[in-house]
């Protein structure tokens, strides 16, 4: 992958950089070149080494053998400070952010200008307004906004700012859109391109192949430390991109076939709450029910409606045929429905207890006869679990919050998998996880589907929902659009009912908008 | 970087050696807490016997260890090792010290027919048992109300247990006949309590010439709480709620935990053992007194942070709470014992306080450090 042709000046040279942390080889001989004037993109799966390589260009890490030049300059980063110096600027994908200060204090922070001993207000916001505005961002950046009431786009911009106010040539960006509106995309994109017109070298890491192919113009994809090749990204297919990032075919990622039980395991009739306006629906056992529609649409809140979360105003919830009154997620555990929410950190995981305790906690009650857990029966338990879905931990004891992200996922899974449920909901399961962890998540869910789960799957991923929905579902502002069978729905039916207006809500009246 | 590399290897818990097992009982994160109490009792014993500022007291005589600290320890041990499960769950109990002394006035008014309490029976009971209960029971009632108001009201718990802090302070004086102390003296079997002594008769040669003492059932009925309370923070589905509502309150209730049950239930828990540190106040005080649990929750509360408690919640044990417990213990101690006076034990407790959170605030960020530092 080296190329022997004269690099331009500016050029980062990365040259058989290899790093291992314990027995863990994380980079093995990487060699690449970061040109001026280049998006060039960093792929892979979680653990690819994707991060380490960042980290050794910023000089949080010391490579074990290799090195890193820029002009001919042998680097030798012992801490972040001299990478920034050089020009080089990683920008993570949570900016640390001063709260309580606004904007201009934020990208000056550390080298504030100063007059009589004291900052010089004027002069700050003059420099920071200038600055904004050269960049085109003085409509989404206002400079009076305290840290604390940045979005996670605007605590980005601030980010870039403060790497730009001092002539970076090198800039790396990791997963910057994984928190972004569509909008916000476009402007970040913007400026990236016009930074690499003005010479900047820049690193791109994402997940996201669709941007990845948009923005970058060539992509390196790492896997298990190596570089497995470095092409222009008009070279590269999607699914070569996926090959090469998992080293197989993943043709048959969706390999659903259809249930054809006819048995009802819960049925939904006129929900209303706060979020919904007579939403009915129905799933059957061993069949995956796809719930589309725009953020906002009521899916999630859906989810949490039936999971004893949230209060619903009126509607009827029939499990198995049966009505049930669900007051609490403990009541719609007991039964026979699980759920694993959108947000992982927040609403999935106790991060600082073990995977053991976070995947026997549903199941608290069962294993503790006389409240006394059984320790050893747990360990069978959620050993079986966590061994079925292969979630890759150094033991049960470690902490929750220090696996990656498709493994945090699985722990959550292997809750509900234990506790047995009838129904199962999943809130966006393959959010912000690698491309392996997805496909892993993809037939687990058929598998489980196929032993006679329901499962209701909420997704904002066309593909997957597509890909793995026997039946799908369509929400829009609170309630259901339209039911589309899986084999024959295809991408633009389901936008337009997530998407086109008023068409059932001009017969029906108009929709109570929805308050929160 | 040590840390971590014990924290990957999966370590086996039963084929350990002797020593690995001493390990695990104490808890590998509470090592250092142990370190400090050593080095501690050393400085303490160097100063009192070295420099003999007051010659008679040595910090290694039976006198001082069963006597003065093993006994000075239980009142504050019993209320720390309670807050210690409140903690965990990431809330705090202020109201502990004065659900002391609500504890002292009913157990003694409830023995000995005195009081609003004991006019409320008309008769005394003159039954040890009885008393004893009634202490525990009023404590308990104390902590459904605490668990009401956080849970129901949904106040937040630092507020509504100061307010009942205030309330329940004025509860123990309503209690008491006119606001005055109930004396107990004429109950030895109650005051035993407190004045009693466990394997007195045991041979064990004197220490510094001081003769052995035996053990105060009071430090007996510490242990046996502690212990208690350990079996119940480690292996009941009660003690995994705790941690889990400390650690993420919102994941808990979505993985099915009730909330409301175990914080009320995690209230009265710790009502109920402050009542039985109340009970014993009014045994060693001999008489049940509306002030005796006044200014014990700061203790009890920089006890449990010193012990390795998170401020933020999900961690924490008993076992470290117990060798904090004993550190404050021996602290006050060594300083009555080189003299300080009692003001500059209290700006020393007060300074202990804020360095064991500050302590803990630092852990907690590293912690949070390498759980973002994985992800990545």
């Amino acid at each position: 992958m080296t190329e022997e042709t004269t690099t331009l000046p500016g050029t980062l040279e990365v040259r058989n950089v290899s790093k291992a942390f314990l027995n863990v080889q994380a980079l093995e001989d990487v060699s690449l070149d970061i040109r001026p004037g280049e998006i060039l993109a960093f792929m892979g799966e979680n653990g690819a080494g994707k991060s380490t390589l960042l980290k050794i260009i910023n000089g949080d890490y010391q490579p074990d053998a290799g090195s890193i030049t820029i002009d001919g300059k042998r680097l030798s980063f012992s801490s972040p400070k001299q990478a920034h110096e050089a020009g080089i600027r990683v920008i993570y994908q949570e900016p640390e952010i001063v709260p309580g200060v606004d904007v201009p204090e934020n990208i000056w922070v550390g080298e504030l200008p100063k007059r009589f001993g004291l900052i010089d207000r004027r002069e700050l916001n003059e420099k920071a307004q200038r600055r904004i505005r050269e960049y085109g961002f003085e409509d989404v950046l206002p400079i009076h906004l305290m840290g604390d009431e940045l979005s996670s786009a605007q605590r980005q911009l601030v980010e870039i700012l403060r790497a730009l106010k001092r002539g970076v040539r090198v800039l790396a960006l990791d997963e910057p859109t994984s928190s972004l509106t569509d909008e916000e995309v476009e402007r970040l994109f913007t400026l990236v391109r016009r930074l690499r017109d003005e010479g900047v070298a820049i690193i791109y890491v994402s997940h996201r192949i669709n941007e990845i192919k948009r923005l970058c113009d060539r992509i390196a994809i790492l896997r298990d430390g190596r570089l497995v090749a470095v092409e222009p990204s008009s070279k590269l297919t999607d699914a070569d991109i996926v090959r090469l990032m998992v080293g197989r075919d993943l043709s048959d990622v969706f390999k659903r076939q259809p249930a054809d039980t006819e048995q009802e395991a819960l049925r939904v009739e006129d929900l209303y709450s706060h979020w919904h306006n007579g939403v009915s629906f129905h799933i059957n056992a061993g069949e995956v029910v796809g719930f589309s529609g725009l953020v906002g649409a009521g899916r999630s809140e859906l989810a949490k409606v039936l999971f004893g979360e949230y209060p619903k105003n009126s509607g009827r919830i029939f499990l198995k045929g049966e009505e049930v009154n669900i007051r609490r997620p403990d009541d719609a555990i007991a039964k026979g429905i699980g759920f694993a929410p959108e947000d992982r950190k927040r609403e999935g995981l106790v991060l600082m207890r073990s995977v053991l305790e976070n995947v026997s906690m549903a199941i608290l009650r069962q294993i503790s006869p006389f409240h006394f857990v059984r320790k050893g029966l747990e360990r069978t338990i959620v050993g079986e679990f966590v061994e079925k879905l292969q979630v890759r931990t150094p033991s049960l004891e470690q902490e929750a919050g220090k696996l990656s992200g498709g493994n945090q996922q699985k722990v959550v899974l292997s809750r509900w998998l234990a506790a047995k449920p009838k129904v199962l909901i999943l809130d966006e399961p393959t959010r912000g996880i690698d491309v392996g962890a997805k496909a892993e998540i993809y037939r687990l869910v058929d598998e489980l589907a196929n032993e006679g789960l329901a499962i209701m799957f909420i997704s904002s991923e066309l593909p997957e929902i597509l890909g793995l929905s026997d039946r799908i579902y369509v929400m829009q502002n609170g309630r259901i659009t339209g039911e589309l069978s899986g084999k024959s729905a295809t991408e633009e039916a389901v936008l337009e009912l997530a998407m086109v207006d008023n068409l059932s809500a001009a017969k029906t009246g108009p929709a109570k908008n929805p308050e929160g | 970087m040590n840390k971590d590399i014990t924290a990957q290897l999966p370590i086996s818990q039963k084929n350990g050696s002797a020593f690995r097992r001493v390990i695990n009982v104490i808890g590998v994160d509470n090592l250092s807490l142990l370190f400090a109490l050593v080095v501690l009792v050393f400085l303490v014993t160097v100063a009192s016997g070295w420099f003999g500022f007051n010659s008679g007291d040595k910090f290694f005589t039976w006198q001082n260890l069963m006597n003065s600290l093993a006994q000075a320890i239980v009142i504050v041990g019993l209320l720390a090792v309670g807050e210690t499960v409140v903690i965990i769950a990431g809330a705090l109990d202020i109201s502990v010290g004065s659900i002391a002394s609500i504890g002292s006035v009913v157990s003694a008014s409830v023995l000995v027919g005195a009081g609003t309490v004991g006019s409320l029976a008309f008769i005394p009971t003159n039954n040890v048992l009885i008393a004893v209960l009634a202490g525990i029971i009023a404590g308990v009632l104390a902590g459904v109300i605490n668990g009401f108001i956080v849970t129901k009201l949904r106040v937040n718990p630092i507020i509504a247990t100061l307010g009942t802090l205030a309330a329940f302070a004025g509860i123990a004086f309503l209690l008491a006949p006119d606001g005055k102390p109930v004396g107990v003296l004429t109950q030895p079997q109650f005051t035993w309590l407190a004045q009693g002594r466990f394997l007195t008769e045991t041979p064990i040669p004197p220490l510094n010439g001081s003769n052995w003492t035996g053990i105060p059932v009071l430090t007996v009925i510490l242990v046996i709480v502690a212990v208690f309370v350990h079996i119940i923070m480690s292996y009941t589905d009660f003690g995994r709620a705790i941690y889990a509502i400390g650690g993420n309150d919102i994941a808990a209730r979505l993985a099915g935990i009730n909330l409301t049950r175990v914080r009320v239930l995690m209230y009265m828990l710790s009502g109920g053992i402050s009542g039985l540190a109340g009970v014993l106040l009014t045994a060693r005080t001999t008489s049940g007194n509306p002030i005796n649990g006044t200014g014990l929750e700061l203790q009890a509360i920089t006890a449990v942070f010193l012990g390795g408690a998170a401020t933020a919640g999900g961690k924490g044990t008993i076992m470290g709470t117990f060798l904090a417990v004993i550190l404050v213990g021996v602290l006050n101690n060594g300083m009555n014992l080189l003299g300080f006076n009692t003001f500059v034990q209290r700006v020393a407790l007060g300074l202990l306080l804020i360095a064991a959170v500050a302590v803990s605030q630092w852990r907690q960020a590293n912690a949070e450090r390498a759980r973002t530092r994985a992800e990545r």
